[in-house]
């Protein structure tokens, strides 16, 4: 069994996804990606108009596995797919808030 | 290996119709949604019932596991284990799903990659075509430590191959993965060329490493910042002290704890969190702990306490 070592990139503002890559990882296409620009679900870090120069970090890789999920899942659309991702986030958001203040035992 | 029966994982009997799958797939994947469900093991349900509808509502792959099904009913192996008879997939073929990526197959069980995913795979490359490898996803776990200071740690990965022959095999891989200093939960760490083969002579993809941070004794990281509880006494408390405080990179701090501090205030200390741009904040959260009052001396200074500074802290409740 060898071991090998290998370059490895955090995905940040040095190493970013472009769309093509983001769809990949995904295994989707750059249309797919497209429609999540639309929607909000995911946003171009480098402001720019064509598909090819945009730039996603390791948040939106997140974001848009998840959203993927769901549309597998419960077989929804992209804007309710938005809306539900938008609540997810409050809750966590919400839940790490609650326990930084020392009262996220029970939850 | 073991058999994994997906109609009980769904709650189903064998001739579950289409709908009746899909209801019983969706009720489940939201009663153990990681952000809503209360079950302790609700990250393996979900994980088993995604596995259980990724074959059961396909209909190519429910058709070849229910003769799967059938041979182990008959006795299958006589120690229990299973082994999928030879050519047991002959005159299916499977595909992935619309909408449904790599990572979707990432955390599915060994029988599933076994009998499934092998057998996508070839029929992908019966089907002839050229395409540069799907990237693989797969989470690393590291200690808070190796997120602040970056660390080189080895990963071995499981994955399958097809032999020349056309079987499936199982490679372990290991791989030595340097970890850049301040990662925090959520990022991504890509390595590039290292996901599936490409087919028709394409580039292998990438494997992506979704970073999630152990439990520490200490600290509990949210995001870039890192939070502590800081256990205080009530004479600390009251009259402010300086206390001594461990930081996450090794050394020692002071703080200041201010005058009439109350339980559960917050203190901030400035990008002491994880190393970023911009840095993350180090929290620490004041608990006043009693003293105990297990000697003469001691509950004789509460009763003085007592008298010097009258105080009902039930006033509010009005009894």
């Amino acid at each position: 069994m060898a071991s090998v070592s290998i370059t490895t990139a955090t995905l940040t503002s040095s190493h970013p996804l472009a769309a093509s890559e983001l769809a990949h990882a995904c295994g989707a296409e750059v249309e797919w990606v497209v429609q999540l620009v639309q929607v909000g679900i995911i946003e171009s870090r480098t402001p720019a108009e064509r598909p090819d120069d945009w730039r996603f970090h390791g948040g939106d890789l997140q974001s848009a596995l998840e959203a993927r999920r769901l549309e597998r899942d419960f077989g929804i659309g992209l804007d309710a797919a938005a809306l539900v991702l938008d609540l997810e986030h409050e809750v966590r958001r919400l839940k790490a808030l609650l326990r930084a203040q020392g009262l996220g035992r029970e939850i | 290996m073991d058999f994994k029966d997906y109609y009980k994982t769904l709650g189903l009997e064998r001739g579950a119709s289409e709908d009746e799958v899909r209801k019983a797939y969706r009720k489940l994947a939201r009663k153990y949604h990681p952000d809503v469900s209360k079950e302790p093991d609700a990250e393996q349900r979900m994980r088993d019932v995604n596995e259980a509808n990724d074959v059961l509502r396909d209909k190519e792959k429910r058709a070849a596991y229910d003769q799967l099904a059938d041979h182990v009913a008959r006795g299958g192996n006589p120690d229990g284990s299973f082994q999928p008879p030879p050519n047991w997939d002959e005159g299916f073929e499977f595909h992935r799903g619309p909408n449904q990526g790599p990572a979707d197959h990432a955390d599915f069980s060994e029988f599933f990659s076994s009998m499934f995913g092998a057998a996508e795979r070839r029929g992908a490359e019966r089907r002839n075509y050229r395409a540069r490898g799907e990237d693989h996803h797969a989470a690393i776990e590291i200690a808070l430590e190796d997120a602040l200071n970056g660390a080189e740690r080895e990963i071995s990965l499981r994955s399958q191959e097809i032999d020349a022959q056309g079987r499936p095999e199982w490679k372990t891989r290991t791989l030595s993965v340097k970890i850049p200093p301040g990662v925090h939960p959520g990022q991504f760490i890509r390595l590039a060329g290292q996901g599936m083969p490409g087919h028709g002579g394409e580039a292998p993809g990438d494997l992506y490493l979704e970073v999630r941070i152990a439990p520490h004794k200490l600290y509990r990281v949210e995001d870039r910042d890192l939070y502590m509880t800081l256990p205080i006494t009530p004479t600390e408390g009251a009259l402010g002290a300086q206390v001594k405080v461990p930081t996450p990179g090794g050394g020692v701090v002071e703080v200041t704890v201010p005058r009439n501090a109350r339980n559960g205030l917050k203190l901030r200390l400035k990008e002491r969190g994880l190393p970023g741009k911009p840095p993350g904040h180090l929290y620490l959260l004041l608990e006043i702990a009693l003293p105990p009052a297990d000697t003469d001396a001691a509950r004789a200074a509460y009763e003085q306490l007592a008298k010097a500074a009258p105080f009902d802290p039930r006033r509010h409740l009005g009894v």
